[in-house]
């Protein structure tokens, strides 16, 4: 099932992806890198509302960073000084 | 194949309709034809995000400000680009910087771009029989007819000449190789585009006519060094405890009598005009 999520984002990996710069998000790794490992950790369902949830956190209001898809769950955030640096 | 993948895209019917709603407004109750209310609609589009660009603004100045020590960085760490993005986002968590990148604004044109691809494709069989006027753009070409027929490739061309300029504004930070990429690409891109309905080719050439003239504002108001750190003033200093006995009324006057501080506003000041009447917009 999770073919069809990762099949999608390489269609847009080679669209409309090819059109942004590379640099164009503000976390690490891209959007669209991190919709991969998420689909990948965590199967279509859960992969796919990660995803949208880190491109619409991806917005010029928030201050990016690195945040890896293997570490998104849901719920309560752990405080800054947990996180891995 | 491209209108199968489209057609997975249902969820966007809201927006399809919303879109429609606004075309049809413009058209009834403004009185553009509908050619002119696409335009309309994209300049409508791009003027709710004109705080999102504002923001990209400011945080570009921002990012300029430090340019030599992330110059810095990305020569230090130039062969292992993992490593670069991550020392980068250390440098911008320490430096308490917001990169002006972001997918969201990006992402988010897709799907009104995807909904205007359907409204205009059943657009001669609803729309048109239920409120008429004319599809004609210029004199030119039909607004729901594919690209490739009548005048359509000279808009193809405009178009490709439009997506060059926008790209080389968006790509300013780039360097070499990459950047001819993006350069390169629109041309590429060609094939497909020509089946789609001129109405789309007319919204995508606008949007990226506004991105150029944005550009071209953002450099005339690049130039401008980087303001000192804003720290605010609104700092509650009954948070903090008393550190000794005759500190505290000090401190406390000092931030009851910020406020009353406060400059009355006057009459708005008036700034020449400029004689030569010169002006940016187009």
């Amino acid at each position: 099932m999770k073919v069809i999520g990762i099949g999608l984002v390489q269609v847009w990996r080679h669209t409309f992806g090819l059109l942004t710069p590379a640099g164009t998000c503000k976390y690490h790794p891209s959007c669209s890198q991190y919709a991969l490992d998420a689909f990948r950790a965590h199967g279509l369902f859960k992969g796919c509302i990660f995803a949208c949830w880190r491109i619409l956190r991806c917005n010029p209001w928030s201050h990016g960073g690195i945040d890896r898809a293997e570490d998104a769950h849901f719920g309560r955030r752990r405080p800054e000084t947990e996180r891995p640096a | 194949m491209i209108a199968q993948i489209l057609a997975f895209t249902n969820p966007l019917r809201p927006l399809e309709h919303f879109l429609e709603r606004i075309l049809i407004w413009l058209h009834e109750s403004v009185g553009f034809s509908w050619a002119w209310s696409i335009v309309a609609l994209t300049v409508l589009v791009r003027i709710v995000l004109v705080p999102v660009t504002v923001k990209q603004i400011h945080s570009m100045q921002n990012l300029q400000a430090h340019a030599p020590e992330m110059k810095a960085l990305q020569q230090k760490w130039k062969h292992d680009k993992q490593r670069q993005n991550e020392e980068l986002m250390k440098f911008y968590r320490e430096n308490k910087i917001n990169p002006a990148a972001s997918c969201l604004p990006i992402v988010l044109q897709i799907p009104i771009f995807i909904s205007l691809f359907y409204v205009l494709r059943h657009f001669k069989a609803t729309t048109l029989v239920e409120y008429g006027g004319s599809v004609d753009w210029l004199h030119l070409v039909d607004i729901t007819e594919p690209v490739k027929d009548g005048w359509g490739p000279l808009l193809l061309v405009i178009y490709v000449a439009s997506q060059l300029s926008s790209s080389y504004f968006m790509s300013t930070t780039m360097q070499g190789a990459q950047r001819i990429l993006l350069m390169v690409l629109p041309v590429l891109f060609v094939p497909f585009i020509i089946n789609f309905p001129v109405g789309l080719m007319v919204y995508w050439l606008t949007t990226n006519l506004w991105t150029t003239g944005q550009g071209l504002v953002t450099r005339r108001l690049m130039p401008k060094p980087e303001p000192p750190d804003k720290r605010s003033s609104r700092t509650p200093a009954k948070d903090e405890p008393p550190a000794s006995g005759n500190g505290s009324p000090a401190a406390s006057a000092k931030t009851a009598a910020a406020p009353t501080r406060k400059p009355v506003a006057g009459p708005p000041k008036r700034r020449k005009r400029n004689p030569g009447g010169g002006s940016t917009k187009r």
